[in-house]
């Protein structure tokens, strides 16, 4: 069972990202969309807790990182809407984080 | 694969945008779509008397056009519509409201009609807040 | 089988209609008879602090549309230990009895278990 987890809040003052990194499993994904793409900010906390998740499958969207100027490190992966889809077929459920 | 996706935030947060762009992908990558809900802010997408600058992205048009072009089930939760004033002909009249402000092809309904897509559904997709 | 649903609460009660309309949900689910879990989590287990007093702020009692979970068949109700410890809120002395209390293995065992799940 997996889920695929998405995030769309500035990690920044919120705490859905640690609460999510916490509650995470590990055949599931993490995908980042709108703000929540701040995350991946080099020298940020955010950056350093998904750094610090050992095995986690990061996925965030390449729209939401291209618009914020923000660089894809190779352990994470820039998606696409249709891949989008994909992915939420590919694990058992999707949670989004209202 | 069957999708419902479920809407919570208004047009002008990129989460509502967020929500059309995979409704579409996944049309396109020929998947279905059991229903559209909106629920929360969401059901201000349907609202008919938003008036987006000619300059601007204009979400609730689009998101007409995707639903009437597809013939998908809109539908918009009627506690949250009437809570936020986005009345229909029918529910204007009942409160005697002057305004109306949701139209075909939108349909107020209640929340039944979200478990009876997560039902029919393989997936739940929910969009909103940011 | 009807499919199940695990609606994740993080929403403090008085932060505006958030914890009512995840509730409304849940409700709405049970009334259906449908599989539905319900899970406090982050400020949503604020909604279960004792002796809270709605009337004070001029909104509806929260607290009487959880005290009906039962009697909509919803019985699966779930606490998040850590972030009841950080709120400062006992979890002997909750608003709802009958809430199971998980840590954060438990929790992920629990979304596991259902067939969509929401955090509103």
């Amino acid at each position: 069972m997996s889920t695929l987890h998405v995030l769309s809040h500035s990690p920044f003052g919120d705490s859905r990202l640690t609460s999510c990194l916490r509650l995470l499993g590990s055949a599931d994904g993490l995908l980042l969309t709108g703000d929540a793409a701040y995350a991946l900010q080099p020298d940020t906390a955010p950056q350093a807790a998904l750094l610090a998740h050992a095995g986690l499958t990061l996925f965030v969207l390449a729209e939401d990182a291209e618009a914020r100027a923000l660089a894809i490190p190779h352990w994470a992966k820039a998606i696409d809407y249709p891949a989008f889809v994909e992915l939420s077929l590919h694990h058992d459920k999707v949670n989004t984080w209202l | 694969m069957k999708f419902a996706i479920a809407l919570f935030s208004a047009a002008h947060a990129p989460s509502s945008r967020r929500a059309l762009l995979f409704a579409q992908a996944a049309l396109a990558g020929g998947h279905e779509i059991v229903r559209l809900f909106f629920y929360q802010d969401g059901v201000y997408n349907a609202a008919t008397s938003l008036v987006t600058p000619q300059d601007e992205l204009d979400l609730p048009a689009q998101w007409r056009t995707f639903v009437s072009d597809h013939q998908l089930d809109g539908v918009v939760c009627i506690a949250a519509a009437l809570r936020r004033g986005v009345l229909n002909a029918e529910e204007a009249e009942r409160y005697q409201r002057s305004a109306v402000q949701v139209e075909a092809p939108w349909e107020l309904s209640g929340l039944g009609q979200l478990h009876d897509a997560a039902q029919d559904a393989d997936r739940l997709i929910c969009f909103g807040a940011a | 089988m009807a499919k199940s649903l695990l609606l994740i609460s993080r929403q403090a009660p008085w932060s505006g209609p958030g914890a009512r309309e995840a509730l409304d949900i849940v409700l709405a689910g049970g009334a259906f008879d449908l599989p539905i879990g319900l899970l406090f989590l982050d400020d949503g287990v604020l909604q279960l602090a004792a002796k809270q007093n709605a009337k004070a702020l001029q909104q509806k009692d929260l607290s009487a549309n959880l005290q009906a979970l039962p009697m909509f068949g919803v019985e699966d109700l779930f606490v998040c230990a850590d972030s009841a410890a950080e709120r400062g809120l006992d979890p002997s002395a909750l608003a709802l009895s009958d809430v199971q209390s998980l840590d954060a293995a438990g929790i992920r065992a629990l979304i596991d278990r259902y067939d969509h799940v929401m955090t509103l």
